[in-house]
C-alpha cells in the first residue's frame, strides 16, 4: 500500500517529561525582574507551570519581545480584556513549549484611554485576538496592521462586552 | 486572466458552518486569502455574565457542537480552579473516559466531512456509521447525542449506568478493527494521497508564531500535547503518547488525527479498567470567591482555554473563551497561498473548522 | 437469419395482412378512390417500402434494448451504491421487484417540471446542445452489433467472402460519433450565459479530449490485430483468445479512458466540483436535464459494449445462451467493475487528471500499440 507512516503508539514508550520543580519558573522570574525592575510587579508562581505577573503598559512590547526571543515563549495563547470599575485589564497568556510554562501577564489601562501597544508583530497569533478585543470591548491596539471589527458587523456602533451595554438579558 | 477576488461562502457546500473565505486568484492559483468569520456570533460571553455558574454548563456545550463534552468540561475545570474545589477521583476517571469518546466522535465527524468533500462518499458513510456507536454510548450515559450537559462543577452529573463499561470496551475493540479498514480505504488510495500530499504546507516556525495548536501544530513537527505536557485532570496517571508527524502537509494532519483516534481507544481502556469506586460529585458553593480561574484543555481541534473572573456573587463577572479554530483560521492564508483553487477544500477541511467555537 | 431478414419477414407478413383490407377497399370504392387505394397497396408491397420499414423496426428494437438496459444500469448503479454504503438502494417504488420502478418515477417527475430557458442565453445553442449530445450518442449506439446476426444492416442474403456483415468500418464510425460529445458540451456550457457553466464546460471538454487519444490508440491496437475496422471482424478475430489477454495493458487503459469519457467518479470533476454547482448542465431544467442524465448512462452502456466487443470477445460464449444475452452479460460485468471503483475512490483534481491522461495513459497506450504490432509481425494473429 502506498504512503503508510508508522504510528507513534504503544511499544515506543518514551520518558515522560521531567520537571525539576521550580527551576524553569525561577529562571523566568529572575530574568524578567532583572530587565524590568520597576514596572513588573506582583510576580508569583501560582502552581507548577503557571506564573502570574503585572506589568505597566509602556514596557509591554519590550517584555513580550524578550519573552519570545530570549526566554523561549513561542506561543501566545490568549488575550483577554476585562473591564473593572476604574480600569481595563488586558490579560496575556503566553506559553513556553520547551519549558512547559504558562505566564499570565496582566496590563492595566485607565478607563478613559483604553489603548495598548499591539504585539501582533511579535506573535502573529495575536492579530485576530486583538481585533476581537477591540470589537467587543473597545480596546485600541496601537500599530495593529488591520484593526477592524471581526465578529460584529463593521458598521456596528457599540462595544457589547462593556458593562454599560445592557442590550439584552 | 486578471486577478480577481472570489467569495467562497457564506453559503457553500464546502464550508462546514457559516463563514466566508475570500480568495484572490490568478487563473487557478491562489494569490491571497482572507477568511471572514462572525456570521454565527451569539454573544455567549455576554450571556454568561447574567447566568449562574450551573446555568452556564449547557451554554458551554453549545460553543462547539462537534465536541461539546470538551467545552463543558473545560468550563467546569475553570470554575473549579476559581472556587478551589477538589474533584473526586471517580469523577475524574469518568470525565476522562467520556472526553476521549468525544474526541473519537469528533474526529470521525471530521473525517466524514473531509472524505465527502474530496469525493469519497464511502468515507462519509462508513465513518458516520461508526460514529453512531460512540454517540449511542454517550446517549445511554447522558441522554442526548450531541450536547450532553454532563459535567458539573465538582464532578459529573450522575454515575455510570449498568454495563456501560463493558459496552465501552467492546466499542474500543470494534474501533481498532475499523481503523485498520480506514487505513485501507484512505491510505491505500492513490487518489487520496495525490489530493493530500504536499498540499497546504505550514512550516514549524509559522505554526508556532501564528498560534496554531492541536493536530495542525503536531503535524508540523512540534511534539506538544497538553494532555501530556501540561496535564490536567487524571491524565498524569494514564500512559499514552502524543501523536505527531513532521511532514507539515494535509496528509500529516490526517494521519495525526487517525493516530489520535487509536490513542484515545487506548486511553479509554485504561480509564475504564482503573476506575475507582467512590463519589462522583462534590457539592460546590453557590457563590464564587473574588479572584480568577484558568482552565486549559486539549480540545480535538487544539488548545482551548477559559478565563473566569469571580466577584463574590453566583454569576461570573467575566468569562473569556479561547477558541482554537479562531486562531488557526487566521493562519489559513499562510497555508493557502500558492496552491490551486481545488486544494482549498483539502486544506480548509484539514483544519477541522467548527464555527460555533470560532464565533461564540 | 440476421435481424434484417427477421424484420423484413415480419413487416412483409404485416403488410400482407393489411393489404387484404387495402385491396378490398380498392376494389369496392368508386373510380379515383379505388385507384388510390390500390396504388397505396402496391406501394406498400414494394421492396423499398418494406426494407425501410424493416430498418426502422431494427433501429427500434436495438434502441429499445439499449434504453431498457440503461434503465437497468441506473437501477444497478443506485442499488450497488446502496450496498457499498451499507444501506438499501431504491426500495419502495416497485417494492416487489427491488425498486426498479424508481427510474420511471424519476422520469415522470422530470417530465412534469417546467422548462425554463434563461433570458440571456443563446437560444439556438441552448437548444442544440442536448440535441447534438443525445443524437451523437444514439448514432454511436446503432453501429454496435449485439450478435453475429443481431445488428442494424441491410444484408438480405449471405455475405460475400472476405467481407463482414453490417456497417463497413463500424468500429471507426462508433468512435467517431462517440467523440462528438465534447463539442456539444462546449456549446451547452457557453450558451447558458453563466460563468460557472462555461468553466465547467471547458474543463469537461478538456477532460474528454485528453482521454480520447489513449482510447483511440488502444482501439488502433485492437484493429491492427484484428485486421478489420468492423466489429464483426474484430470479434471474429477473437475466436481463439480474447484480446484482453495479450493486450491487457490496453484493456486497463481503455477502461480508465472509458471512465473519464463518461464522467464517472473519480473523474467527475466537471459536474461535481466546478465551483460546486452542477457544472455545464446547471441551467437545464426538467426533461432536458433528464436527457443529459440518461445520455450519460447511455454512454456508459455504449462504452461497456465497446469494451466487450473490442477486448472481451464480444458475443462469443457457450452455445446454450443466445449471442446477444451473452454480450449484455459481459457488458454488465464490465459495468459492475466500473461501479465498484466509482464508489470507493475520491475525486481527482483537474490538473492531476490531465496529468494522468497525457503523461501516464498515453505512453501506456503507445506501449500497447507496440505490443500489438510485435504480435502481428510474429504472425500470432
Amino acid at each position: 500500500m502506498v504512503g503508510r507512516q508508522k504510528r507513534v503508539l504503544k511499544g515506543e514508550i518514551e520518558e515522560p517529561p521531567t520537571r525539576i520543580d521550580g527551576q524553569p519558573e525561577e529562571l523566568v522570574i529572575r530574568t524578567l525582574l532583572d530587565m524590568f525592575p520597576s514596572t513588573l510587579t506582583d510576580f508569583k508562581k501560582v502552581r507548577d507551570g503557571l506564573l502570574r505577573a503585572k506589568i505597566e503598559r509602556r514596557d509591554l512590547f519590550k517584555a513580550c519581545k524578550s519573552l519570545r526571543d530570549n526566554l523561549g515563549f513561542e506561543h501566545l495563547s490568549m488575550i483577554s480584556a476585562v473591564e473593572y470599575d476604574s480600569r481595563f485589564e488586558i490579560v496575556y497568556h503566553i506559553t513556553s513549549y520547551e519549558k512547559r510554562l504558562l505566564l499570565e501577564l496582566i496590563t492595566t489601562t485607565p478607563k478613559d484611554d483604553p489603548s495598548v501597544e499591539s504585539i501582533s508583530a511579535i506573535w502573529g497569533g495575536a492579530n485576530w485576538q486583538e481585533r476581537e478585543a477591540f470589537d467587543l470591548m473597545g480596546i485600541k491596539f496601537n500599530n495593529h496592521p488591520n484593526l477592524q471589527r471581526i465578529l460584529l458587523p463593521s458598521d456596528y456602533l457599540y462595544h457589547p462586552l462593556r458593562k454599560d451595554f445592557t442590550g439584552g438579558g | 486572466m486578471a486577478e480577481m477576488w472570489i467569495n467562497m461562502g457564506p453559503q457553500h457546500p464546502m464550508t462546514h458552518g457559516l463563514w466566508n473565505l475570500r480568495i484572490k486568484v490568478d487563473g487557478e492559483t491562489i494569490v491571497d486569502a482572507e477568511p471572514e468569520v462572525g456570521y454565527l456570533h451569539r454573544g455567549i460571553e455576554k450571556i454568561c455574565e447574567n447566568r449562574t455558574y450551573t446555568q452556564i454548563i449547557p451554554i458551554s456545550d453549545r460553543l462547539c457542537y462537534g465536541s461539546s463534552m470538551t467545552w463543558s468540561h473545560l468550563y467546569c475545570l475553570t470554575v473549579e480552579d476559581l472556587m478551589g474545589i477538589e474533584v473526586p477521583e471517580r469523577a475524574e476517571y469518568i470525565r476522562v473516559a467520556v472526553l476521549e469518546m468525544q474526541r473519537i466522535a469528533s474526529h470521525l465527524m471530521w473525517l466524514a466531512a473531509y472524505a465527502a468533500d474530496l469525493g469519497a462518499m464511502i468515507g462519509f458513510i462508513y465513518t458516520m456509521r461508526d460514529r453512531e456507536i460512540w454517540i449511542d454510548l454517550l446517549q445511554s450515559l447522558t441522554g442526548s447525542r450531541i450536547t450532553y450537559n454532563f459535567p458539573r462543577i465538582g464532578g459529573v452529573a450522575h454515575d455510570l449506568p449498568a454495563n456501560w463499561d463493558r459496552d465501552a470496551l467492546r466499542a474500543c475493540d470494534y474501533m481498532d478493527k475499523k481503523l485498520k479498514e480506514y487505513e485501507d480505504i484512505f491510505d491505500g488510495s492513490k487518489v487520496f494521497m495525490m489530493r493530500n500530499e504536499g498540499v497546504g504546507i505550514l512550516k514549524k516556525e509559522d505554526a508556532l508564531n501564528l498560534g496554531v495548536t492541536g493536530p495542525p501544530l503536531r503535524a508540523s513537527g512540534v511534539k506538544y500535547d497538553l494532555r501530556k505536557d501540561q496535564p490536567y485532570s487524571v491524565y498524569p496517571e494514564l500512559e499514552f503518547q502524543p501523536c505527531y508527524h513532521t511532514d507539515c502537509d494535509c496528509y500529516a494532519r490526517f494521519k495525526v488525527r487517525m493516530d489520535e483516534m487509536a490513542m484515545s481507544c487506548h486511553i479509554i481502556r485504561q480509564a475504564i479498567n482503573n476506575m475507582p469506586k467512590g463519589k462522583w460529585r462534590v457539592v460546590s458553593p453557590r457563590n464564587a470567591p473574588v479572584g480568577t480561574g484558568l482552565g486549559r484543555v486539549e480540545d480535538p481541534r487544539g488548545e482551548g482555554m477559559m478565563y473566569v473572573v469571580g466577584d463574590g456573587t453566583d454569576r461570573p463577572y467575566r468569562l473569556k473563551i479561547r477558541s482554537p479554530i479562531f486562531v488557526t483560521v487566521s493562519a489559513a492564508p499562510k497555508m493557502l497561498i500558492g496552491y490551486k483553487v481545488a486544494d482549498v477544500v483539502a486544506i480548509m477541511g484539514g483544519l477541522d473548522m467548527c464555527i460555533g467555537e470560532t464565533d461564540r | 437469419m440476421n435481424l434484417f431478414q427477421f424484420c423484413y419477414g415480419l413487416i412483409h407478413w404485416l403488410v400482407d395482412l393489411i393489404n387484404n383490407i387495402w385491396y378490398w377497399l380498392g376494389d369496392h370504392l368508386p373510380w379515383a378512390f379505388g385507384d388510390f387505394f390500390t396504388a397505396v397497396g402496391d406501394f406498400a408491397r414494394s421492396h423499398e417500402h418494406i426494407a425501410v420499414m424493416a430498418i426502422i423496426l431494427e433501429v427500434l428494437i436495438i434502441v429499445i434494448i439499449a434504453l431498457v438496459n440503461v434503465l437497468n444500469f441506473i437501477w444497478l448503479d443506485r442499488k450497488f451504491m446502496g450496498r457499498m454504503f451499507d444501506f438499501y438502494g431504491p426500495y419502495y417504488v416497485g417494492y416487489r421487484i427491488g425498486g426498479w420502478l424508481q427510474n420511471l418515477a424519476d422520469g415522470i417527475k422530470l417530465f412534469v417540471k417546467e422548462i425554463i430557458t434563461p433570458a440571456k442565453a443563446d437560444r439556438i445553442g441552448f437548444f442544440l446542445g442536448p440535441v447534438i449530445f443525445v443524437g451523437s450518442s444514439f448514432a454511436a449506439l446503432v453501429t454496435i452489433p449485439l450478435g453475429w446476426d443481431f445488428y442494424i444492416g441491410t444484408n438480405a442474403g449471405p455475405t460475400p467472402p472476405g467481407t463482414f456483415p453490417g456497417v463497413p468500418a463500424s468500429a471507426l464510425i462508433a468512435f467517431m460519433f462517440f467523440a462528438i460529445a465534447p463539442f456539444s458540451i462546449l456549446i451547452s456550457g457557453w450558451s447558458s450565459n453563466n460563468k460557472y457553466t462555461l468553466i465547467g464546460g471547458m474543463r469537461s471538454a478538456a477532460q474528454m479530449m485528453s482521454y480520447e487519444i489513449p482510447m483511440l490508440l488502444c482501439v488502433a491496437s485492437v484493429v491492427l490485430l484484428a485486421g478489420s475496422f468492423s466489429f464483426h471482424g474484430v470479434v471474429a478475430a477473437q475466436h481463439d483468445i480474447w484480446f484482453a489477454i495479450p493486450l491487457f495493458v490496453g484493456f486497463i487503459v481503455f477502461l480508465v479512458c472509458l471512465v473519464a469519457e463518461v464522467e464517472i467518479q473519480p473523474f467527475d470533476l466537471p459536474e461535481a466540483e466546478a465551483e460546486l454547482v452542477e457544472g455545464w448542465t446547471t441551467e437545464y431544467c426538467g426533461m432536458r436535464f433528464g436527457l443529459f442524465m440518461m445520455t450519460s448512462y447511455l454512454r456508459g452502456y455504449i462504452g461497456g459494449a465497446l469494451a466487450v466487443a473490442l477486448f472481451l470477445g464480444g458475443w462469443q460464449g457457450p452455445g446454450f445462451i443466445p449471442d446477444p444475452i451473452w454480450f449484455l452479460l459481459k457488458a454488465y460485468i464490465v459495468f459492475i467493475i466500473v461501479e465498484w471503483m466509482r464508489w470507493s475512490v475520491p475525486r481527482v483534481r483537474v490538473d492531476q487528471m490531465l496529468n494522468i491522461g497525457w503523461k501516464r495513459l498515453l505512453p501506456l497506450a503507445m506501449l500497447n500499440l507496440f505490443i500489438a504490432a510485435v504480435l502481428k509481425v510474429w504472425g500470432v494473429f
